[in-house]
């Protein structure tokens, strides 16, 4: 039962990373040359958008929200925790079920931090303008992740429903919100690489005093 | 089938055309990657003057997005209800244009605080694109860039008047540097600089382009402004025209070619400046045979090699600096009008946030040309206002017309007894 289960959650991550290529690949376009003459450095530019620029200090829509940004970074530690153990499984299902055992104390918070976002997208009005049903599944996919892997590592689940599980969060991941798990980084390298080459990153001083 | 709805359709598939030649590279990532988190809600100055949902930066991004997904994603496509994805349509497009022209100026300040680093104004961008490419362009942006295609500059100036405007500058110019040798040459071949205006200098601001004059005087430079094709501004930008904006782009390039000129100077434009220095290139779809610089960077190298002498003396008061969206956050010059305010006053105040974190003022993004959204326009410059108070300044030195306009309006409204200047009219001011 477990091996085909385990085969299945592969193909599934298979599926996921060439779906998620696939959609990288086409956004790009061909990808555009950029015939302005270049004014700084694209390579330091991503670096600094990958780093200083993410820093509370520099990002103002952190030092406005904290918590906010707390919760979020919470849940999504949770998350790539839990992903991370479910793959050990896999391969080595006693190193698996041991960083499971150990991320206790993570998953309850950042189970936590998840349900606060849900309930928080259904009653500020911002949040509600702007979300869409899918909006609505990732969270709680990502909650019922979680939830999951938290009761796996206090043997209240068992290993087929995580695997379960998991095989259908790799096969949602590329089609809704979700595929921001590998857009973050595509997005956030070209805006790194296009103000890197204007010569806007790394600034000369910080703007926000 | 009527006509109305064979019209309807003829305008959504040229829409969803255009979408999908605007989203071509970097804006395709950024319209993935959005996560609705709504964080980015205060970083814009129009959510600020007015915090309701249809302001918000996450708000407005999705407005362009829906679109995206319905035609360019799997969900979009078979169960768009679920990803929020919505056809092209013609109602659809009048909710875009109010969102993407009336509330954006596309200053990208939500980007650069966004906890992805979405491009949100590349995203707005593409929806201008799609707006320009089914003649939704609002009326008052559009007749600025068919005047700049007809003419060859946004105020329909005719050649005559930028000539005679220049005789009596000049005029004025010798008798105040007590230098009959002073002079604005126009179309003058083999000129080491081609100097672009804002024709905003020739009717209502000349002393941007007296001051300008002068200073090239006293640096002893070869310059020219051309006859025709001298219009820094670029509103094929603004309205998402690329096909235009690269026509008037293309145009002062053969004018630079034909007078031999070495180098290019942009008078101060914010969008002027993106747009020439940074988008032109791509729009015409080759490299330019010469350099392209801001005169921010030229009154630098001025100062600095002592091509000319400067007093700061002569500028007593406190002056502070607008940082204009377009040549800072998006084109990177955010130093050479510091280090050369630091030389020619006396008492330089900055303003907080400022360089790539500062405020839009309000006038980016084509406001001024489109009266429908006047209010909406002055309001949203609250947030600037009160960084302009808080500073103490009487002077605002802003390297942009656009901005000048909108703050020499915001400081009658807002009472907040500036002068709005130029950064080469100070330093002008402080020439010995």
């Amino acid at each position: 039962m477990l091996i085909p289960l385990k085969v299945i959650v592969a193909l599934s991550l298979v599926w996921a990373v060439i779906a998620l290529g696939l959609q990288v690949r086409a956004a790009r376009g061909g990808g555009r040359l950029d015939r302005s003459r270049r004014a700084g450095s694209p390579v330091r530019g991503i670096a600094y958008s990958f780093t200083v620029a993410m820093r509370p200090r520099h990002k103002e829509s952190v030092r406005r929200h904290p918590f906010k940004f707390a919760v979020g970074v919470l849940m999504h530690a949770g998350v790539i925790l839990s992903l991370l153990a479910v793959l050990l499984l896999l391969v080595w299902p006693a190193a698996g079920a041991t960083v499971l055992s150990l991320s206790r104390p993570l998953l309850v918070p950042s189970l936590a931090a998840g349900l606060l976002l849900f309930v928080r997208r259904t009653l500020a009005p911002d949040l509600k303008a702007m979300s869409v049903p899918d909006d609505y599944v990732a969270i709680l996919a990502t909650c019922g992740l979680l939830a999951l892997a938290l009761l796996y590592s206090i043997g209240g689940a068992s290993e087929v429903a995580l695997l379960i599980y998991t095989a259908l969060f790799f096969a949602y991941l590329p089609l809704g919100k979700l595929r921001h798990a590998v857009f973050f980084f595509v997005a956030r390298g070209e805006y790194g690489r296009r103000l890197g080459y204007r010569g806007v990153y790394p600034p000369a001083a910080a703007g926000l005093g | 089938m009527s006509a109305d709805e064979r019209d309807g359709r003829q305008i959504a598939e040229r829409a969803r055309q255009a979408l999908d030649r605007s989203i071509r590279g970097l804006a395709a990532y950024h319209l993935n990657a959005c996560v609705a988190c709504g964080l980015c809600a205060e970083t814009c100055h129009i959510y600020q003057a007015e915090p309701e949902p249809a302001n918000h930066p996450g708000v407005k991004a999705g407005r362009v997005i829906r679109h995206y997904r319905r035609y360019h994603t799997f969900l979009g496509k078979y169960a768009p209800w679920l990803v929020g994805a919505q056809d092209l349509t013609a109602e659809s497009l009048d909710e875009l244009v109010d969102t993407v022209y009336g509330r954006c100026t596309a200053c990208g300040r939500c980007g650069l605080h966004c906890s992805i680093g979405l491009d949100i104004a590349a995203i707005i961008r593409a929806g201008r694109n799609v707006c320009a490419a089914v003649g939704s362009v609002p009326e008052g942006l559009q007749r600025t860039v068919d005047n700049q295609l007809e003419t060859g500059n946004q105020m329909a100036i005719t050649e005559e008047e930028l000539l005679s405007t220049a005789e009596w500058l000049a005029g004025d110019l010798q008798l105040e540097m007590g230098d009959d040798g002073v002079e604005i040459p126009v179309d003058r071949k083999g000129a080491r600089v081609l100097y672009l205006i804002n024709p905003r200098e020739v009717k209502f601001f000349p002393l941007s382009l007296m001051a300008a004059a002068g200073v090239f005087h006293a640096a002893d430079e070869s310059w020219t402004i051309p006859g025709k094709f001298y219009d820094v501004t670029n509103y094929g930008f603004y309205s998402g025209d690329d096909e235009s904006a690269g026509e008037l782009t293309r145009r002062v390039i053969e004018r630079a070619e034909a007078l031999g000129v070495e180098e290019i100077i942009l008078s101060e434009c914010g969008h002027g400046f993106r747009s020439f220095r940074w988008e032109g290139p791509n729009w015409m779809g080759r490299e330019y045979p010469v350099a392209v610089r801001s005169i921010l960077e030229l009154l630098e190298e001025y100062i600095e090699s002592g091509r000319i002498k400067v007093d700061p003396a002569k500028n007593a008061e406190r002056v502070t600096l607008h940082d204009p969206c377009n040549l800072v956050r998006w084109g990177g010059i955010s130093e050479p009008q510091r280090r050369v305010l630091r030389k020619v006053v006396t008492d330089f105040v900055e303003m907080t946030p400022n360089r790539k974190d500062n405020y839009c003022c309000g006038g980016g993004g084509g406001m001024l040309s489109m009266s429908e959204y006047g209010e909406r326009r002055v309001a949203s410059g609250a947030a600037k206002a009160d960084q302009i108070r808080a500073t103490g300044a009487k002077i605002v030195a802003t390297p942009c017309h656009n901005c000048a306009d909108q703050l020499i309006e915001l400081s009658k409204k807002r009472q907040l007894g500036v002068e709005i200047q130029a950064v080469v009219e100070l330093v002008y001011n402080a020439l010995f």
